[in-house]
């Protein structure tokens, strides 16, 4: 089924490849993410939350960054500026070499939690949901969400509905619908979190496949230590409340990560380190 | 494929079984009825029997100044509703994009749905005369709490995420109006035109009943006050099947978007 479809119009420098008017593609943009002395405080019904506090971040180009943090910590706070959907109340967000202060599709895909698809859409419709916001032609349309619903796997699945879907499928459209505007960044929050534990793996698989493919930077939130070991270059270690960066841990297993890898005692140090990271902040 | 198949099997047993229980409704009615004249329980003064009822029904539908009633309801309840479901929905909505007005005006709106809005009735024809602004304000009042009560819960069944995406992918505050709030809250809001017309027609048929020149309400009534039981009854076979068709259509549309609501 995937070898009807036509070739990938993906390229590993963003918008090199991608062709057609209304991509509004921006060569010189990167998927670089560059955050200084960010903060963020909710003020709601009168009780003041200090979320984040202190965050700077330098993710270079193309690689696979995985938040990892105790739930309350601020790591959906973090992603959702990171998206534009929330500004700071202090601290700078710089992605693709410009100041982010507004949702841009063009730079930024976002895949959330799971039931974030739209219901009353099918798959098709869902991943070209982005593109008809901005009145891209239907032909044009109809391809591209073809073609990526083809790379996440789903080839066949065009006309079906959120419901008739598994967790897992339902995550890969959404990763679809991420990628449709071909963004040099994506930033996923716990997307596999909902799933059992088989289908978390190979999605885990799916996603670092998509990601060697397709050449993204990718910022991934999750509060499993296993997931972020197995699919970080690098991770970056939260404490809650208010939210701060306590480690930065370079994830020096080989690529491609085999499942063989989990069992490995570099494996078990990562997870180690991290896990006291995050318990001696808890405690103190 | 196969899990397609099944569902659609599913369905077709539901209608199937719909279907089913609707002639086993109007059996079990019919049965009941022949039954309790044949056995003696109800006298045929009190309960003519169906067969009569239904033979004046077919005349009355063929009778100018029973179609004139008809015609003189349709008309209060069709604009009443057309009048009362989007001043609800509108009302709802700008209640809720303020969260002052939200604080102060939800629970007033709450307070006003728990009072019987019969009881305003007097003060409608006060205001109104016997008038067919009064039958269509009534019926406005009568159905305008439940519009924004079921207007607030839509709202609430809209999802963060669902927003949230259609932000992060750049929509305009109208895209998302239309393409996230919208499609979000119709299977909310279609329950509450269902729930709506029902609380519509009762309000304008009382309201013909209490005092009106015209309409079925005031048919209905007459045939009581001079005990024309046959067209009595088959006014009242008549409205509930017109009820019944509504809702079972809007019901139907309902079904169409179950899973929506996830
Ligand atoms: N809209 C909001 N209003 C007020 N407080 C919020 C809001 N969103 C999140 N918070 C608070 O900010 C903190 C961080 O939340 P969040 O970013 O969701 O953390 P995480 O995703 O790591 O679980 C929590 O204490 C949460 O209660
Ligand atoms: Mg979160």
């Amino acid at each position: 089924m995937a070898g009807k479809a036509t070739p990938l119009p993906e390229a590993p420098s963003p918008g090199a490849g991608a062709p057609g008017p209304s991509l509004r593609a921006l060569p010189s943009r990167n998927g670089s993410i560059r955050v200084t002395g960010l903060e963020h405080t909710y003020a709601a019904a009168g009780r003041v939350t200090k979320a984040l506090e202190d965050i700077r971040l330098d993710i270079a180009p193309g690689r696979f960054v995985v938040i990892v943090g105790p739930s309350g910590c601020g790591k959906s706070s973090l992603l959702m500026m990171l998206a534009g959907l929330v500004a700071p109340t202090a601290g700078r967000i710089v992605c693709g070499g410009r100041a982010l202060t507004a949702p841009d599709p063009d730079l930024v895909g976002v895949v959330f939690q799971e039931a974030s698809l739209y219901p009353w859409l099918t798959a098709q419709e869902n991943v070209e949901f982005p593109l008809s916001l901005r009145r891209v032609p239907r032909a044009e349309r109809t391809q591209r969400a073809r073609d990526k619903l083809a790379l996440v796997g789903l080839a066949g699945f065009e006309d079906r509905y959120p419901h008739e879907l598994s967790g897992g499928m339902k995550q890969r459209v959404s990763i679809a619908r991420g990628l449709v505007q071909n963004p040099p960044v994506l930033l996923l929050d716990e997307p596999f979190a909902a799933l059992d534990e088989q289908t978390r793996i190979s999605m885990g698989d799916e996603l670092l496949r998509i990601w060697e493919q397709t050449g993204k930077t990718v910022v991934f939130v999750t509060h499993s230590l296993t997931e972020a070991a197995y699919l970080a270059d690098q991770i970056v270690v939260m404490s809650a409340r208010p939210g701060r960066i306590v480690d930065r841990v370079e994830v020096d297993l080989p690529r491609p990560r085999t499942y063989a890898m989990m069992g490995t005692p570099r494996f078990a140090e990562l997870r180690q380190r991290i896990w006291e990271q995050i318990r001696s902040q808890a405690d103190g | 494929m196969s899990a397609d198949a099944s569902t659609r099997g599913a369905a077709a047993t539901r209608r199937a079984g719909g279907w089913a229980v609707w002639l086993g409704a109007l059996a079990v009615l019919f049965g009941t009825w022949q039954a309790a004249l044949s056995l003696g329980l109800l006298s045929p003064m009190l309960l003519p029997p169906a067969s009569a009822v239904l033979a004046t029904a077919w005349d009355l539908v063929r009778r100018p100044d029973f179609l004139g009633d008809v015609g003189v309801t349709l008309a209060e309840v069709a604009v009443a509703f057309l009048v009362a479901v989007p001043l609800g929905i509108a009302l709802g909505v700008a209640i809720s994009e303020s969260d002052y007005w939200s604080r102060v005006l939800r629970p007033i709106v709450f307070l006003v749905f728990s009072i019987p809005k019969t009881i305003f009735l007097p003060m409608f024809i006060l205001a109104f005369g016997i008038t067919f602004a009064q039958k269509v304000g009534f019926g406005v009042f009568s159905t305008v709490f439940i519009v924004l009560i079921s207007t607030f819960s839509a709202l609430e069944s809209v999802k963060g995420d669902h927003v949230r995406v259609a932000r992060a992918y750049g929509a305009t505050r109208r895209q998302i109006a239309l393409r996230v709030y919208l499609p979000s809250m119709a299977p909310v809001l279609l329950e509450a035109v269902r729930l709506a017309m029902i609380f519509n027609v009762t309000g304008i048929l009382l309201a013909e009943m209490y005092a009106a020149r015209a309409g079925l309400g005031q048919a209905v009534a007459t045939w009581g006050q001079n005990y024309m039981l046959r067209e009595l009854l088959a006014g009242i076979l008549l409205i509930a099947a017109a009820a019944i068709l509504f809702t079972e259509a809007v019901r139907w549309l309902e079904a169409r978007c179950e899973h929506w609501r996830t």
